[in-house]
């Protein structure tokens, strides 16, 4: 339990800083940065339950992203309560989830990557089809428009998110998640119910994202609608993730950090070239650094306990073929 | 009347969707990648028919040649750079990795493409281009039926080469069990090279067409996605059936367009999927699932 | 014509092979026996270039095979009928064999060498159109034998081409793998768990157990041996120590 009590203290001791923060530093642009973070931090653990913990690739993710945004922003704008609204933004994206996952995830890997691909492509352009426009905030809300409350909120929510993802993969659920990706046959050969798992482990994704969604929503004063539908935050998170490390708790927080830094060095610099350089790094990372930047210190080592094994095969009782 | 003209608009689309989702089923059939910049790829092809036209005056058609050789050496350059790397991954995580760094490909093509030539959408115009033979009062456009006659000539050559020749086949061997086909004296990896860059090559007549439509660096995403569908409808790896299920989706497209309006046009494919996978899975066509 | 010398192989870290030497000489017959899991078959995928020893050298007609890609030891005139057939499933008989003729040099006399299989295996000309998948048993061993020799082999590898198939058919295929020795002249490496039969076929024999070779005789002294009867031919069929 020591190591539980030691992860505990280091992940409060940096939510507290990060709550002081705003008493020292001045003006809004740290504050901007880091709630991009925070951001960032939700949804790629939201990609993080699907990718590294249930093994499935949710290509299609600014779909959840999108909708839960979009819900969000008509509920807030049109008078709800933000909580609400977020939370109806989360909601609908659960509903998104089961219409594209009671059909294809009773069935291989394939078919759900590839439907969740077309479900976000065709609702990006169905919604810029149907709302071209772009969606501003009224004069009213923008006069309480508070930068400190969202900026508290993003931690808040991100914080929650992490320790969330952190509890329901050291549970029972969690386990039985992690069967279903590493052998599905398996799992359900000792009884479990893969497709009830798979779906709760993408249900919850999504309400995740559709939160994000709807912390985007009432964050940004005026974007296009179909904004938060660019493929962008499909692809994003992904990367941030197997960056970072899939299915680790502290992967995406890693992928996160890595990632707003090099976005905010890159616009600065580069423009353009940051999502290019950003596809290449996925490239390079899926060939050749399967487990990202978390799998490092695992294969240090792995590399000591390599030679006692060789040891023990030269043996001469090995089961050879 | 006028539902006529919409199934033949449906037909045409289909025929292009076709022609673009037979480079995908060609390399998830033979090595097991999905991949999904496909349209990208097209794109650029696309691209470079816009340039030979704008620049020299080519014929979008009599550009297709051209196109072919210079998709082939892209395929082959990318298969070289990054596909080839898959390999040494099991074959279910092959997947999974040529889904994510098409991804990423994707995402640098976009944005080269945006680079080299900005955000804009362009579009060849010919002199034929709108031009229609009037049969009985259905408009069949010249370009639309020159899709599908090129539609039908690629489905057929593709057949001819793999049923008939010998490297045709040895593709197909290859596809079935690559570790039995280096026993037979087989070069793998070079029928790997050329698969992944014919799969790319096959999207020339599509990219031709396409360039005649509308082309911007973001559109690629699109026709992958008809693509990827189609895959699926036709049923995985079945080659033979991509056709006709192009036709079937471009039918159902150009119905559901006629009866709730354009704006909707992506749905009807995208129910059109969540139902096979409902309901049959396996594709909505007969056949093997296999070259 | 072909020797194997002292090769290690390993399965990712795991060693398989130690030391393991044998060699073929022209027209010769050789069988390779064990138990299961002793590591013929490994032996056989290094020499046709599966798997790359990590120790030792492979030679064939004074050329070096372990550092070679499989196609091209295919070349070279060493086919390999491996384990469970591999044979195409999804083609035609005709198919198969076309392919196994992939190499230019046996492309050119196809039409040849598919006449000479039709004559070994007539059953094979019998069921020419249809997919592989649907032979029976052994049938499909003819098949994956036939193909092998599309390729005008000067050696012919045999992994375990008994496995699953009934006495009688076992028998009729031995009787034809004999003739094919001795009417063409190629050489047979053979690689069985049925000792009997396989030491009756062949002049040389080698026992391998556990990776190493611990016996190599005449077939026929080592039919006779004790010790081999004693672990091999008192048990039912390649009962050796268990791993």
């Amino acid at each position: 339990m020591r190591g539980d009590k030691k992860r505990l203290l280091i992940f409060l001791f940096i939510v507290a800083v990060l709550a002081f923060l705003p008493i020292y530093i001045k003006g809004d642009y740290i504050l901007n940065v880091l709630f991009l973070l925070f951001l960032y931090i939700i949804i790629s653990q939201g990609s993080n339950i699907m990718v590294g913990y249930a093994g499935l690739l949710n290509v299609g993710q600014a779909a959840f992203f999108g909708i839960g945004a979009l819900v969000a922003r008509l509920a807030w704008i049109g008078g709800t309560p933000f909580y609400l609204a977020l939370l109806a933004g989360g909601l609908s994206s659960v509903v998104l989830s089961a219409f594209i996952g009671i059909p294809s995830l009773r069935l291989r890997g394939h078919y759900f990557a590839i439907g969740t691909l077309a479900l976000a492509i065709i609702g990006r352009i169905t919604i810029g089809n149907i709302l071209p426009g772009v969606s501003f905030v009224p004069r009213q809300y923008l006069e309480g428009y508070s930068l400190l409350f969202r900026y508290y909120l993003a931690l808040g929510l991100s914080a929650a998110v992490i320790v969330v993802v952190d509890r329901v993969f050291n549970s029972r659920l969690g386990l039985a998640i992690l069967s279903t990706r590493d052998d599905e046959d398996a799992a359900q050969a000792i009884g479990i119910n893969v497709f009830k798992y798979k779906m709760t482990a993408f249900a919850l994704s999504s309400f995740v994202v559709g939160l994000g969604g709807g912390l985007f929503a009432f964050f940004y004063i005026s974007y296009y609608y179909y904004v938060p539908f660019a493929l962008l935050w499909s692809f994003e998170p992904i990367l941030i993730t197997f960056v970072g490390g899939a299915g680790t708790v502290a992967g995406p927080v890693l992928g996160s950090i890595f990632f707003v830094i090099l976005k905010e060095a890159f616009t600065h610099t580069l423009g353009e070239i940051s999502i290019l350089i950003f596809g290449v790094v996925l490239i390079l990372v899926i060939l050749f650094l399967p487990g990202g930047l978390a799998s490092i210190p695992k294969k240090l080592r792995w590399r000591q306990v390599k030679p006692v094994l060789q040891k023990e095969a030269e043996g001469g009782d090995s089961c050879s073929q | 009347m006028e539902i006529m003209q919409f199934a033949t608009y449906g037909l045409i689309n289909g025929a292009l969707y076709g022609m673009v989702a037979l480079g995908l089923s060609l390399a998830y059939g033979i090595m097991g990648y999905l991949n999904v910049a496909q349209g990208h790829f097209i794109i650029l092809g696309s691209y470079g028919t816009y340039w030979l036209f704008r620049l020299w005056g080519f014929d979008p058609f009599i550009s297709i040649p051209i196109l072919m050789v210079a998709l082939f050496v892209l395929g082959a350059i990318l298969y070289v750079a990054v596909y080839s790397w898959l390999l040494k991954f099991p074959v279910i995580d092959r997947l999974k990795s040529s889904l994510l760094i098409s991804f990423g490909l994707m995402l640098v093509f976009e944005n080269i493409a945006i680079l080299l030539w900005t955000a804009d959408e362009r579009a060849v115009t010919t002199s034929y281009s709108g031009k229609v033979i009037d049969l009985y009062g259905l408009r069949l456009p010249y370009i639309g039926l020159g899709t599908i006659v090129l539609a039908i000539i690629v489905v057929i050559a593709l057949h001819l080469f793999l049923n008939k020749t010998y490297f045709g086949k040895a593709i197909r061997a290859t596809a079935q069990d690559w570790e039995a086909s280096q026993l037979m004296g087989i070069n793998v990896a070079r029928t790997y090279l050329v698969s992944f860059a014919l799969s790319i090559l096959i999207a020339a007549p599509a990219a031709s067409v396409i360039s005649m439509r509308v082309i911007s660096p973001g559109i690629g995403v699109e026709w992958s996605n008809y693509g990827l569908v189609l895959v699926i409808l036709a049923g995985v790896g079945n080659i033979n059936a991509i056709l006709p299920a192009g036709f079937f989706l471009g039918l159902i497209e150009a119905m559901s367009v006629y009866l709730v309006g354009a704006p909707y046009m992506g749905m009807a494919g995208l129910v059109v999927f969540v139902l096979v996978l409902l309901f049959r899975p396996q594709g909505l066509f007969r056949g093997r699932a296999g070259l | 014509m072909l020797s194997v010398d002292h090769i290690d192989a390993y399965y990712g870290d795991l060693q398989v092979l130690w030391g393991v030497s044998l060699a073929v000489k022209e027209r010769e017959v050789v069988s390779l026996v064990g138990a299961n899991g002793a590591g013929k078959s490994t032996v056989l995928k290094a020499i046709s270039g599966m798997l790359k020893p990590r120790k030792g050298k492979i030679e064939f007609q004074n050329v070096r095979l372990d550092r070679e890609r499989p196609y091209k030891i295919v070349e070279m005139g060493i086919c390999m009928v491996p384990e469970g057939k591999r044979l195409f499933p999804d083609m035609s008989v005709l198919e198969n064999l076309e392919i196994g003729a992939y190499l230019s040099q046996a492309r050119r006399v196809k039409e040849k060498s598919l006449e000479w299989v039709y004559e070994i295996f007539p059953r094979l000309k019998e069921r020419t159109g249809q997919p592989a998948r649907t032979l029976s048993g052994g049938e499909q061993q003819m098949l994956a034998i036939g193909r092998a020799l599309m390729s005008l082999p000067k050696i012919l590898l045999l992994d375990e081409i008994t496995l699953g198939l009934s006495p009688l058919v076992v028998e009729n295929i031995f009787e034809v793998i004999k003739q094919i020795n001795e009417s063409s002249g190629i050489a047979i490496l053979l690689v069985e768990q049925n000792v009997v039969l396989a030491l009756e076929l062949a002049e040389t024999g080698y026992i391998i157990e556990n990776g190493r070779i611990v016996g190599q005789d005449n077939a026929k002294a080592l039919l006779e041996d004790e010790r081999v009867k004693d672990a091999y031919l008192g048990l039912p069929s390649g009962s050796g120590e268990a791993p």
